[in-house]
């Protein structure tokens, strides 16, 4: 489902009522709330997925990579659980202190796509994360997402984060982008 | 020259914690250890076709490794003999030639210089093409996997890896078709010295109960039982660790090798069907080894864990600071589905958002920049766990330890690091071939633990 194409762009109502969302949804994590955004905003089809790309020159044609390529995260629904989970269990030493994270969204894109549930979403991306004393990283990227409208409101049905570094300047990457 | 037997007793087990940063010690392990030892460069699926590279670094030596037209695989410094500007900037790809964005200068895919632009009439033809290649790194495989040397005293790749390479073939060799690697290698950085981790994956399960007790309470499996240090376990019956006579070691988790992987029916089921094939080519030693979950590494600086099948390489960056690339091992004759599982569920534990990966980074770091502190420094670090209790074994080659807990092979992976930081040179290293293994007091612990255990 991650190659659904986008149709025509959502209305004004429809692109406030998606990057509200969006904006929601970041604030959650910011908050450390990782279960309520399980709950409330994870579809129970999800595939949460982050490839990895490597510098390759111009000329050379081989693909992009695919779900079943390497990946930084290639989770479902069970395995974006488990990491939700692994943060509760009070044994994340490196969380503790917790770190602090701002999710920086702009460039939000918004389409219909052929099925009238499901909703095509373009992202760009910062994460900055705090730690310790001195400690501050920066990721910068994009994020497609595609959203199904449950009700009054969306779930993730797919999220793919491409960062635009080859090299992750960060001890890791785990806080669900 | 600093004399490492200051930086390392291996009497009583310890080593300066200067050797974590100090940048003295770090220029003698640049040329001590990183120019004399093999280093992993690929893996040869990698390179299947003419024309077929990957870039890497050597330490901080840039390295481009080709599939030549005669077959063979070759590798040579990635700087332009002219003005020294890197000749390949992309990861990986298949080209006939390299090209220096700088002046245009055109290398050959076996390194060698085949034009200059405006050569005749800028140079006068006064330019000896034959003299200016990339310099070459010497380049030999174990088992598909491709290593570089820049001496060319060192002995060959397979003395080196010595009695690791018997090891090594318990799933290179003793299981269908051996092992290959996927990429691309995820990389990140760390700012902790190479060592920290080098030393960690060649014999640390200690802290895997401590360091990791979020990931394995949620994972749960084999070793969910590690958890938190809590359980009542027979640590000395369920596995061992060894070290070998250039620092390459292990520790192995008997029966664990799939226990990180939360999706493993097929990876189980292939590596139940090949224990008898183990057994058949290799003997029953080695067999019993076949789906033990294993944390290697190959002295210096690459490391894997056998089982999860993550693959690493820290590649120096300063005394302060690594590049981590984190490949993944598949058994090559795995069916299609079974292997993808095997790259997924490895990358979701050690990979750069890894489950259990993202508990270590700190630790790293941490035992690094505490020697920022003048006092600090002046301290040692203490690998003394189990001293004694380790020595030779009569089916298993090397010195090996009573449990896969314990710091055998942090113990030997010190002793040969002190060893090459000393030596002049790799005859020095042979001629004592011989006595290696003396620092391991303990000659019949086995034959007396084996005794006893009758």
């Amino acid at each position: 489902m991650h190659d659904i194409q986008p149709t025509d762009r959502v209305s004004l109502e429809l692109h406030y009522a998606i990057s509200q969302h969006s904006y929601g949804e970041s604030r959650m994590l910011q908050n450390h709330q990782y279960r309520e955004w399980l709950e409330t905003i994870v579809a129970e089809d999800i595939h949460f997925w982050m490839p990895v790309y490597e510098r390759r020159y111009r000329k050379d044609k081989r693909p992009a990579p695919g779900p079943d390529d390497m990946a930084i995260y290639s989770d479902d629904y069970s395995e974006v659980k488990q990491r939700v989970d692994r943060m509760y269990t009070g044994t994340v030493w490196m969380e503790d202190p917790a770190s602090d994270i701002k999710y920086l969204l702009a460039n939000i894109e918004a389409f219909h796509t052929e099925q009238a549930d499901l909703f095509k979403v373009y992202t760009n991306v910062a994460y900055i994360r705090h730690r310790q004393q001195t400690e501050r990283t920066e990721h910068v990227g994009s994020r497609e997402d595609l959203l199904r409208k449950v009700g009054d409101t969306f779930q993730l049905v797919r999220r793919k984060i491409n960062l635009d570094a080859r090299v992750t300047v960060d001890k890791n990457l785990y806080f669900f982008g | 020259m600093i004399d490492a037997k200051e930086l390392v007793d291996t009497k009583n087990s310890t080593q300066a914690k200067k050797i974590f940063g100090d940048q003295e010690v770090y220029e003698q392990e640049l040329e001590r250890i990183f120019g004399r030892c093999w280093l992993f460069l690929a893996h040869e699926c990698q390179l299947e076709k003419t024309g077929d590279f990957v870039t890497t670094t050597m330490a901080e030596d840039p390295v481009i490794v080709t599939r030549h037209k005669d077959g063979s695989i070759q590798a040579f410094i990635n700087s332009c003999t002219h003005r020294g500007n890197r000749v390949c900037t992309a990861d990986s790809g298949n080209s006939k030639s390299f090209v220096c964005n700088y002046h245009g200068w055109v290398y050959g895919g076996d390194g060698s210089l085949v034009d200059v632009p405006l050569a005749e009439i800028c140079y006068h033809g006064d330019i000896d093409k034959s003299k200016l290649g990339l310099p070459k790194v010497r380049v030999e495989s174990y088992r598909g996997f491709v290593f570089g040397c820049f001496d060319d005293d060192a002995p060959s790749l397979e003395e080196y890896l010595g009695d690791w390479g018997w090891y090594l073939d318990t799933f290179m060799v003793g299981a269908g078709e051996g092992m290959e690697l996927v990429g691309p290698p995820m990389k990140s950085t760390l700012k902790c010295n190479w060592k920290v981790p080098a030393e960690n994956f060649v014999g640390d399960a200690y802290h895997v109960g401590w360091t990791h007790a979020a990931a394995l309470e949620v994972l749960g499996g084999e070793l969910g039982m590690l958890a938190g240090n809590t359980a009542e376990i027979p640590y000395d019956d369920l596995g061992i660790q060894v070290t070998t006579r250039h620092g390459h070691g292990f520790g192995v988790i008997h029966h664990a090798a799939s226990s990180i992987h939360v999706k493993r029916e097929a990876y189980d089921k292939y590596l139940q069907e090949s224990i008898p094939k183990v057994a058949e080519k290799l003997g029953q030693a080695r067999a019993g080894l076949f789906d033990g979950h294993w944390n290697c590494t190959t002295f210096p600086s690459c490391s894997f864990l056998y089982g999860t099948n993550i693959f690493k390489v820290w590649h120096p960056r300063g005394p302060n600071e690594i590049e981590v690339w984190s490949y993944v091992l598949v058994h090559k004759d795995m069916d299609e589905a079974a292997k993808k599982e095997v790259v997924k569920q490895a990358a979701r534990s050690f990979g750069t958002a890894g489950t259990l990966e993202s508990d270590d980074g700190d630790n790293m770091v941490n035992a690094t920049s505490i020697n920022a502190g003048a006092q600090a420094r002046k301290n040692t670090m203490s690998s003394t766990m189990a001293q004694n209790h380790e020595g030779p074994h009569p089916d298993f080659p090397g010195i090996v330890g009573a449990s896969f807990i314990g710091e055998t092979s942090y113990r030997g992976f010190y002793r040969f690091y002190q060893e090459i930081m000393n030596a002049e040179s790799w005859s020095a290293i042979h001629a004592k071939d011989d006595e290696w293994d003396d620092m391991f007091e303990n000659k019949d612990f086995w034959k007396n633990k084996l005794a006893g255990d009758k």
